[in-house]
């Protein structure tokens, strides 16, 4: 199977380090269907020619997710994306969780809601998914 | 050890009784790119020159391919590339001349590659070297540097006249060098957003000291900005421990650190009641505000 066409953006002038813009970005596509588990990232090589970054750089990325269990080596392959009860155990999905919703906690600190309030915002959510 | 491909140990460097460099030590592994940051007249230049032999240490030792610097073979000269920050070559002889006669050097001189490369960078072999401009002087002595694809590779400011796409077909042709893991490379350039493109490890000089050497992810998690924001004015008192730079107005500050962890801002958030946000910085912040802080 060819490689799933994906491409990654690359702005090494953000703080944020180059491997983890990818990593986030396969994240991202894999939550929004894009990347399906079987589908193969595209190999290290293209990816760095095209965003022409340092190819160690996309090789830290593929390695931090197969550690994170996005992926799996596919020995000749490449790069295979794992069906998501496998993304990680739990403790390592819910790190992830706090990762993301920390800094809108801050924001709404910021914006003088407490607790209780915070709260209500997150119950509605939660049920807004579940009907 | 025999894998170093550079290795600079307490590199000291005067002329008359201006002392340049102070104590450098650094290693370079085969594979991979360094790159080397700092201001003006902070020694990067007089370090390149050292560690390739093109200028005798003070103090300390500079090796290459495990050979002395200020000795080297003529075999451990055929695997160097160096692209000076000045390109001087004979104006005299058509860029087609010198190319042939700098081929003559090398025993493992790849034409093919040289004329790949001086296709894809449009460079005019029938004109005269002394008519050169200073980018196509430039693109010249990228192209006989690069020509015997050297294991190490040295760029003093490369790039510096050479416009945004040149620049770009050149970072192209250092990464496609890369490809096999052999190659290394040592970068040095005020151009940030290159060496964010090419280095996993940089070198800060700051008054012929190094102030930092590692990974540049790794620079990038340390060295954070905060913006801090206190229910009541932050007395006068307030520090912060490991503080590169620190604004306070009022009930608010912004600090840079150069060591932070989640732990620095839970143990602010406490200690002075206040929202703490952290902002990411880019190779060039970090370095500005690097740079500044030491001269506060």
């Amino acid at each position: 199977m060819p490689p799933a066409d994906i491409h990654f953006e690359v702005n090494p002038s953000s703080g944020l380090p180059i491997y983890r813009q990818i990593v986030d970005q396969v994240l991202a596509l894999s939550a929004g269907g894009l990347l399906k588990a079987g589908d193969l990232l595209p190999s290290v090589r293209q990816v760095a020619r095209e965003a022409a970054v340092n190819p160690m750089t996309v090789s830290k990325a593929y390695s931090r997710l197969e550690a994170e269990g996005i992926v799996r080596r596919v020995r000749g392959q490449g790069m295979e994306i794992l069906p998501p009860s496998q993304n990680g155990t739990l403790e390592q999905r819910q790190r992830q969780f706090r990762e993301t919703i920390e800094p809108a906690l801050h924001r709404a600190r910021q914006l003088g809601l407490n607790q209780k309030q915070i709260r209500e915002v997150i119950s509605s959510l939660l049920q807004d998914k579940q009907s | 050890m025999n894998d170093s491909v550079l290795r600079v140990e307490k590199l000291g460097k005067s002329f008359g009784a201006k002392e340049v460099l102070r104590g450098i030590d650094l290693e370079m592994p085969t594979g991979g790119v360094l790159g080397l940051l700092g201001a003006n007249g902070s020694g990067k230049t007089t370090l390149i020159k050292c560690a390739l032999g093109l200028l005798r240490p003070t103090a300390g030792r500079a090796t290459v391919f495990g050979e002395d610097s200020w000795d080297l073979s003529a075999a451990a000269k055929a695997k160097l590339g160096y692209v000076p920050q000045e390109v001087t070559s004979y104006p005299w002889m058509r860029v087609r001349q010198v190319i042939a006669y700098t081929a003559a050097f090398y025993p493992n001189w790849n034409q093919p590659f040289v004329d790949e490369l001086c296709r894809r960078w449009h460079v005019p072999l029938e004109d005269r070297v002394g008519a050169l401009s200073t980018g196509q002087l430039q693109t010249v002595g990228i192209v006989l540097a690069l020509g015997h694809r050297p294991q190490f590779l040295v760029l003093d400011e490369p790039v510096a006249s050479l416009d945004p796409s040149a620049r770009r077909q050149f970072l192209r042709t250092i990464l496609e060098l890369l490809e096999d893991e052999k190659h290394t490379i040592l970068f040095s350039t005020h151009i940030t957003s290159d060496l964010e493109r090419v280095a996993q490890r940089v070198a800060i000089l700051d008054d012929g000291r190094l102030r930092f050497i590692g990974e540049l992810d790794e620079l990038k998690d340390r060295v954070k900005r905060l913006r801090i924001t206190s229910r009541h004015v932050l007395p006068a008192s307030f520090a912060v421990p490991g503080s590169l730079r620190c604004e306070v107005t009022g009930s608010s500050a912004t600090v840079s650190v150069a060591n932070f962890d989640e732990h620095l801002a839970a143990e602010m958030r406490t200690t002075w009641d206040a929202d703490v946000a952290v902002h990411d910085l880019n190779l060039e912040e970090i370095f500005v505000e690097m740079h500044d802080g030491a001269s506060a």
